[in-house]
Order: structure tokens, then C-alpha cells, then sequence
């Protein structure tokens, strides 16, 4: 990363996909949810793999992993619950996740010049660097899980 | 930080109670509201009757049949669906087009209090395909919207095709005899 000034500092959820770390504006993180019951339909939606119900809701589930590392996510240890903006309508969606996630704060930088849309920012806490993700131009980016442009973007 | 623990409630119910006949069709349970079905045939009952149709760009319309002097279009569900095509057993003949669908089995009714909007992270075909999804019984199940079997217009196209292919037929008839 260049030594762009730091935009502004915020609150993040810092959470493990795929061994790798990534950065979640505090403000969209609703909770983490337990590993409930996966349901799946036939669908055309990239990157969803089916819904889950929670607190009354049926929330569609993201699998993420495929874009962010170029693998499925496999089994995991719980959902991540984020609100996910489609205009002005929130809607919550799931992300499952094997890794820890812990709350972080930390100064905000311009992300790489080679970073792909879906990463906003990047977040300085404790001497790592980390990137931010902008959920919803990574969900309804088309790219095919095959052409996951991460890997060398955000090593 | 702390995970949340499991969530008891289920979706919340609202309105008046529908009824909805549960089929499986690739083995992926659907449900279709019980008055969008005018009639539930065998395929056997139905083979007399039904004329084979390959359609350019229709793969998934099989057949057709005549009825009150109009034909209606048989569609393999797991073609609509884009699942692996198994063999079915049974037509659900529809009211509300004219349209039929083939399917597995069917695996009951159930009564419902609310069909939920699908969430908008599903952009495909997916939001022709279903009116929204049901709860049943600790289940999500998708509920097929029967207007999105076949649109006005692909039925205006599969009408002239089917006329042409009877015209032809007609004309094949009389040639041979």
C-alpha cells in the first residue's frame, strides 16, 4: 500500500475467510449468528447459496469465499449478519465464516490502486493492514467465482 | 465477540390461510397454491393425448394438448427449474395459464399464512419463477408463481408453433392417404 494519508478512523469487524483477513464497517454488522439450518432452492442469484431464518426473517446467505480466496467456503462455525443495501432498502444477509471475528478500530487509507471494487479501504490496526469491504459491490459484481481477482490485489 | 444464540422464532404470520399442494420435481421440494391447479393427471393419462413439440428455444415445453378447443403446453418442472431432468409422473394441469407441469410426486398439502417476499439478494430468473417462499414445518419452500411458467408472449409463440406442426401433420395426412 502507498503511504496515502489516513481518510478517517471507525469501528470494523474484522473477520477470517478463507485464512484471510478482512474488514467490515462496524455500523453494518447486525450480530453473529450460530450455524442454523442452510435452505436451498433452485436459483440464478450469484454467490447465494440459499437462506436461513432468523429472528423471524428469511435471510438470503452469501458465500462470499469463492470471490475473496477462490475457494467454497465449506463448513463453518457461524453467520456473520450484515445489512446489505439494495438503494435505500436494507436488507439483512448471512455470511458464513470459519474464523474468529473480533471488533477493531483503526485509521482508514485509500485502498491499493489495484484493488478490486469490492475492497473500499484499507484499515491500519496494530501494525496490519487490512481490507475494507464494500458488501454490496462485492455481491452484485458478476464476476464468476472462478475469476476471483483477490488473490495478488490483496496480498 | 459474542455469537448470538440460536434463534427460536420463525417467520411471523400474517395473513388468511392458503392452501398450497407440496411437489417435488429433481428432488427439490416446491409448493404451488392449490387454487392456481385446476387438475392433477398421470402422465400415462395424459400421453393419449399429447402432442410431442420441440420448439426452437423451448426446450423446456415437452408437449401439448388440446382443450376447449385451445392447446395448452406441458413444461418439464426441472427444465423450468434448470434442475437435472428426472422422470415424471404427473401433470399439474393450471388454471391461471395455459400451461401444465410436469412433476415428481406430490408430497402433500399445507395450509399457510403467509408467503414471504423473496429477499432481494435473488436477482435471476428465480424472481419469474416464484411468488415468494413459504415456511412449512421448519422448512423454506420456494411457491411457483404459475404466471411465470410461460408469459403471454411465449404462449403467442408456442401457439403459432403448434399450429404450424398440426398444419403439417395435417397436410402429411392427407398427402398419404
Amino acid at each position: 500500500m502507498s503511504a496515502t494519508p489516513a481518510n478517517s478512523t471507525g469501528s470494523f469487524v474484522l473477520l477470517e475467510v478463507g485464512k484471510r483477513r478482512f474488514a467490515l464497517s462496524a455500523s453494518h454488522v447486525a450480530e453473529l449468528a450460530p450455524p442454523v439450518r442452510l435452505h436451498t432452492f433452485p436459483h440464478e442469484s450469484p454467490l447465494v447459496v440459499g437462506v436461513i431464518v432468523r429472528r423471524g426473517r428469511i435471510v438470503p446467505v452469501y458465500d462470499v469465499a469463492p470471490v475473496l480466496t477462490g475457494r467454497s467456503s465449506g463448513t463453518h462455525r457461524f453467520y456473520l449478519i450484515a445489512s446489505l443495501y439494495f438503494g435505500r432498502t436494507a436488507e439483512p444477509s448471512a455470511i458464513p465464516l470459519q474464523g474468529e471475528c473480533e471488533l477493531a478500530t483503526g485509521e482508514v487509507f485509500s485502498p491499493a490502486a489495484d484493488a478490486p471494487p469490492y475492497i473500499s479501504a484499507t484499515l491500519v490496526t496494530n501494525g496490519e493492514r487490512i481490507p475494507v469491504l464494500d458488501l454490496e459491490a462485492l455481491v452484485t459484481q458478476s464476476a464468476a467465482p472462478s475469476s476471483a481477482a483477490t488473490g495478488e490485489a490483496l496480498s | 465477540m459474542k455469537i448470538a444464540p440460536h434463534d427460536a422464532s420463525k417467520p411471523r404470520r400474517r395473513a388468511a390461510p392458503e392452501a398450497m399442494i407440496l411437489f417435488s420435481t429433481g428432488r427439490q421440494l416446491f409448493a404451488i397454491a392449490a387454487q392456481a391447479v385446476q387438475e392433477i393427471r398421470s402422465t400415462d393419462g395424459l400421453a393419449s393425448a399429447a402432442v410431442e413439440i420441440s420448439a426452437p428455444d423451448f426446450a423446456k415445453v415437452t408437449h401439448f394438448f388440446e382443450r376447449n378447443h385451445r392447446n395448452w403446453f406441458i413444461v418439464n418442472a426441472c427444465a423450468h427449474f434448470c434442475l437435472p431432468v428426472t422422470r415424471p409422473m404427473l401433470v399439474l394441469i393450471l388454471r391461471q395459464a395455459r400451461a401444465a407441469l410436469l412433476v415428481d410426486h406430490i408430497e402433500r398439502m399445507a395450509e399457510i399464512s403467509a408467503v414471504y417476499s423473496l429477499p432481494r439478494a435473488f436477482s435471476g430468473e428465480e424472481r419469474r419463477w416464484y411468488r415468494g417462499l413459504a415456511y412449512i414445518d421448519d422448512s423454506v419452500i420456494p411457491v411457483l408463481d404459475p404466471a411465470g411458467v410461460l408469459t403471454p408472449e411465449e404462449i403467442a409463440r408456442l401457439d403459432f408453433h403448434s399450429a404450424s406442426l398440426l398444419a403439417e401433420r395435417e397436410f402429411e395426412g392427407a398427402a398419404n392417404s
